[in-house]
């Protein structure tokens, strides 16, 4: 049986389709999110890596920013949710993920079994988003995806006090007019961010495991700098950023096989972890 | 919050910051506020070990209390505003953040509620913990909060005087006897958890030597009345610790006396502990930028802006007549810019511009601080309009969370600042 | 069951719309008194015939405001500051503001200096209430706001008049206790969005109009056979939980609110005004006996009641509507967030705002409790 999910964020629009909720058989990534052509351009190029049309697909579960609007889906859920029933499929141990989005950055707390135990989001400043990072970006001139890489090269990391994004754009400037070394600028940039974030895994109660999500997850430096915050080492699964989709995915098979028992639900979870490994 | 806790007294700031910058040698005066600042962290400690029940207060609760019933009291928003100015403040933020407190909460109160959980925190770790908790609100609401959050966190008393925000142009003679009525109370149930007993007559005696402190406090912030000022007003900052915590005893007083000769040094030598030609004299309304003191003192200086009048120069203005507890309630009621009608505010404004040849006006709006800044806008408006058009200028910052001020706002601000009260000084000057 | 509609349908009405409410009194040559959150002796203008209407701002733009206050206050007291110097509340002779937290003693004075054809009644609550000479000293101020209203609009309160007025109002509450209570049975009826109406409605009618009308729709519901609810049941506390589109968000995860601790709601009428000789003093008594957060001496009241609140309702799970930049509620979260939790409750916060705007992260919160539930 297919099942797909849709993850269609504020930056990105994300989809896999898995079989029996075991393997993924196809995933794409469009670089453009809600409100934009992703949605729809990630539809269509998964059914056709597939090879399938929609009536090959037994249910589309949708989730992300962009998951209302969406009007292939079957369902919508919210993202947490499927974030961590993504995370759980990808790193089996994991007890804590954290996912920093575009548009918010959150951390989750899973049980034994999987499912959500607890959840918190940021508040209502931008600090600790994929939003600040772009903002960060455009000042110092760097790409995004190259702001990782870039970071590892500091040797003595300047510190960015403020959270406001509107006053750390100034500070930066300052920085850089006074010849501070765009990478030592930002690593100082990404310890401020792992710190607003490290803040929200300490109000959830994190506990090893811990495994990142999202996009920005692809950021080593980011990664570092919240190792050093959490004091424990961090998870990266390769398929990070389609970890929402990939819950939304779980999701949709569970709805398909609801009549089964938890019992065999958790054997068919357990069989699938093994076979990721 | 309130203008008396703008104090880390004995604190270097920014010490850690700029260790190679050679510092100002400190004047005999400010060595020994420290040491009586110090003494006091210590004595209470010392307290503590002891045995004895030591408590926390609000900086604006009546301090001839304690002091009668020989309690020794420290005052978080002091401890807060040391921290800050030291540079510690982060890892106090950062826990408060992640246990429940919301961004937004002062961040005094944030510091001092993460304190209380952690207190093994050297070199912070100064204050003890306490036993019960005095508050008075006549600072601001919040910290009634504030303090009930500690009191059930440690599982202590905490005896509150509710001082009424006052809309009126007078405290009501129902607001007094309402407060008196609290500080007997107060009195009564202090002196019976502690142990201690009621004596009117020390009462009268402490009344009697705050108020000999108070005079000596404005007798060195008149001193800014001259021009050039013989002393730099962010100097003032280093003798509030003292104002704060041993207003009512005999040692403040001899800080008090030691600056004084010191002051009198200057202006027969024709010197000042201004450290630039003084060009302009302001108002600073608001409490200070504890994190970044010694930046805004340098950009000041810059320009030649020295800081002449501030709302705490008036702070202890305690009109009382010793022994009588109805004039004490009266007195605490009015004193603070925060418990009053925003009339009043701006005539004192007034009244101290004039006096000390002010320039123009500074405005701190303090993300931490919503009693200061929810009706600064129109204090802003309305003391210009009263001093003829007087210059001002607002930045935004936070007494004591680093991560809400732009050292570039602030720079680039003074310097506009500056260009506009040279403008408006050489329009007066043509009439 | 029509006619319970048309009664609900109606309150949805005036809840809506306040200012159709005020023009419509105005014509009918009636005053009206402004009250400011959250407790005004509303009494003593009721009693002189005066239409007391609660200012509970609106989602609006602010521009004129921010001339007054800083974009970090109250979203309420903003969008009050706003509506008042834009002149949507031309036509209230005065307003009563009591300085129960930092910024509304702030707004006492933005409002008097800033909203110059607007009367502006300020005045303090007692916080140590168990001292006899609190008592006093809030009879000393309602007397001042009583003599204040007197002299605005012209008119005598009479004690006669008074103690009639606390007659309907305790007989108000009587019936919106009844409501909250039979609303859990009706669950299909009484929607997140219904109960919301009924609860802000009363800010904007004569309280003997509402009580007439509440008395019907309880009747009515009394009638009706129970509903089975098959969703979750969640408890809401803060200050106010608006706009609609929050609520809607309840009615899409089939969330029912199945009680609240809300300042705009129940805490109202949590707390009847006590018998008395004189009626400030009873007025007073009033705010003596409540159990809230503003009042210092409430020490840890707020605990139990949440607890209650969860227990006795079947609910599942707290929202905290928290009110953006609201000082007192933020560190009440900080003493019951823990307690709640403890009790196995999950407890979700979500951000009040009254601007225009999204509520795409609460959705996301919101839905995700409802799935973990």
């Amino acid at each position: 049986m297919l099942t797909m999910g849709v993850d269609i964020g504020s930056t990105a629009s994300k989809a896999v389709i898995m079989e029996d909720g075991k393997r993924i058989i196809a995933r794409q990534l469009v670089a453009v999110g809600t409100g934009t052509r992703g949605p729809s351009e990630v539809y269509k190029k998964i059914l056709e890596e597939a090879g399938v049309n929609r009536s090959g697909i037994a249910r589309i579960v949708a989730t992300g920013y962009g998951r209302l609007t969406f009007a292939q889906a079957d369902r919508e859920l919210s993202e947490v949710s499927c974030h961590g029933k993504g995370m759980r499929f990808l790193c089996p141990r994991v007890c804590t993920v954290i996912d920093i989005g575009g548009q918010d950055a959150k951390a989750l707390l899973l049980d034994d079994r999987g499912n959500l135990e607890n959840f918190i989001m940021n508040d209502k400043c931008a600090a600790g988003t994929g939003r600040f990072l772009e903002a960060m970006s455009r000042v110092l001139d760097v790409q995004v995806e190259d702001m990782g890489r870039l970071s590892e090269k500091s040797q003595n990391p300047v510190s960015i006090s403020s959270t406001c994004a509107v006053f750390a754009e100034s500070e930066v400037i300052s920085r850089l007019s006074s010849d501070e070394k765009v990478e030592d600028i930002l690593a100082g940039i990404h310890a401020s961010v792992a710190k607003k974030v490290s803040g929200l895994a300490a109000r959830v109660g994190y506990r090893p495991q811990v495994a990142m999500s999202g996009g920005v997850a692809k950021n080593k430096g980011i990664v570092r700098a919240m190792e050093q915050e959490l004091k424990c080492g961090i998870l990266v699964p390769e398929d990070c950023q389609m970890a929402g989709a990939i819950g939304a995915a779980l999701f949709a098979y569970q709805d398909m096989t609801r009549h089964e028992s938890a019992a065999d639900e958790r054997a068919i979870y357990r069989k699938g972890e093994k076979d990721d490994e | 919050m309130n203008e008396q806790n703008m104090n880390p007294a004995a604190v270097q700031p920014d010490q850690a910051a700029v260790p190679a910058k050679p510092k100002r040698p400190k004047s005999k005066s400010q060595l020994m506020a420290g040491a009586l600042l110090d003494k006091a962290y210590n004595d209470t400690m010392e307290a503590k070990a002891r045995g004895e029940k030591i408590g926390w207060a609000t900086s604006l609760f009546p301090q001839e209390i304690a002091e009668t019933l020989g309690l020794h009291i420290v005052y978080p928003e002091n401890h807060g505003a040391a921290i800050a100015a030291k540079k510690l403040a982060a890892p106090f933020l950062e826990y408060a953040e992640a246990h429940d407190c919301n961004n937004d909460l002062c961040s005094y109160a944030k510091i001092d509620i993460a304190y209380a959980d952690i207190f093994d925190c050297s070199p912070a770790s100064n204050m003890a913990k306490p036993d019960f908790l005095l508050i008075g609100n006549n600072g601001c609401n919040e910290i009634t909060k504030w303090f009930e959050v500690i009191g059930r966190k440690l599982e202590i008393p905490t005896f509150m005087i509710d001082f009424t925000y006052n809309h009126m142009p007078y405290v009501t003679d129902s607001r007094v006897q309402y407060i008196k009525a609290q500080i007997e109370q107060v009195i009564e149930a202090l002196s019976a958890f502690t142990g201690t007993t009621w004596d009117p007559d020390r009462f009268a005696e402490i009344m009697r030597v705050s108020t000999e402190n108070r005079n000596l406090w404005e007798q060195v912030a008149d001193y800014l009345e001259l021009q050039p000022s013989p002393l730099s007003g962010f100097d003032l900052f280093n003798y509030m610790g003292p104002m704060v915590f041993t207003r009512g005893r005999r040692e403040t007083g001899d800080v008090m006396r030691q600056l004084i000769a010191e002051i009198e040094e200057h202006i027969k030598n024709g010197t000042s502990t201004f450290p630039a030609k003084e060009e302009f004299r302001v108002f600073w309304e608001g409490i200070a930028c504890w994190p970044y003191l010694s930046h805004n003192l340098k950009t000041l200086k810059k320009y030649g802006i020295n800081v002449c009048a501030t709302a705490y120069a008036r702070a202890w203005s305690l009109d009382y007549t010793p022994g009588d507890i109805e004039s004490l309630a009266r007195a605490y009621a009015f004193t603070s810019s925060n418990n009053i009608l925003l009339e009043e505010s701006v005539r004192r404004r007034k009244e101290w511009n004039t006096k000390f040849h002010i320039d123009g006006t500074i405005y701190h709006v303090n993300r931490a601080c919503k009693v200061m800044v929810c009706q600064q806008q129109e204090l802003m408006r309305q003391v210009s309009e009263a001093c003829g058009g007087l210059p001002y200028m607002s930045f935004d910052g936070d007494q004591a969370d680093f991560r809400n001020f732009s050292e570039a706002q602030f720079e680039t601000r003074i310097e506009a600042f500056a260009e506009l009260m040279r403008k408006h000084k050489e329009e007066r000057r043509n009439g | 069951m029509a006619n319970l509609q048309e009664k609900l349908q109606y309150l949805k009405e005036v809840a809506g719309n306040p200012g159709k409410q005020l023009a419509q009194y105005l014509r009918q040559g009636r005053q009206v008194i402004g009250t400011f959150p959250y407790y005004t002796p509303e009494v003593l203008a009721d009693a002189a015939g005066i239409v007391p209407m609660g200012m509970w701002g609106a989602q609006t733009e602010i521009s004129q405001a921010r001339k007054y206050l800083v974009a970090f206050a109250c979203p309420i007291m903003q969008s009050c500051m706003e509506l008042g110097l834009n002149g949507t509340y031309h036509g209230v002779k005065a307003v009563m503001i009591p300085s129960m937290c930092d910024t509304l003693r702030c707004v006492t004075q933005d409002f008097k200096l800033g909203v110059r054809d607007i009367a502006c009644i300020p005045f303090t609550y007692p916080q140590n209430r168990k001292i006899p000479a609190a008592a006093a000293y809030l009879k000393a101020e309602f007397t001042q706001v009583k003599e204040r209203i007197e002299e605005i609009y012209q008119v005598a309160i009479e004690e006669e008049a008074v103690q009639k007025s606390i007659a309907v109002y305790n007989e108000h509450n009587v019936q919106m206790r009844r409501f909250a209570k039979l609303a859990n049975d009706h669950l299909d009826v009484v929607t997140p969005i219904v109960r919301h109406e009924v609860f802000k409605s009363a800010w904007f009618m004569t309280k003997a109009e509402h009580l007439e009308i509440m008395k019907e729709i309880n009747d009515s519901l009394e009638t009706l056979p129970a509903h089975i609810f098959a969703g979750k049941k969640v408890i809401l506390t803060g200050i106010t939980a608006e706009p609609e589109g929050l609520l809607q968000i309840l009615e899409d995860q089939n969330l029912a609110v199945a009680g609240d601790d809300l300042a705009q709601e129940m805490r109202q009428y949590r707390t009847d005004i006590p018998e008395g000789d004189d009626g400030i003093g009873r007025l007073a008594g009033q705010w003596m006996n409540r159990t809230d957060p503003m009042a210092h001496d409430d020490e840890i009241k707020r605990l139990e009641l949440l607890g209650n609140l969860l227990k006795d309702n079947d609910a599942q799970a707290l929202i905290v509507c928290l009110m953006k930049f609201c000082d007192p509620e933020e560190y009440e979260f900080v003493a019951y967030n823990k307690y709640i939790k403890s009790l196995g409750y999950p407890v979700l916060s979500i951000d009040i705002d009254q601007q225009p705007g999204a509520y795409d992260q609460a959705r996301t919160r919101i839905q995700t409790l409802a799935e973990m539930l």
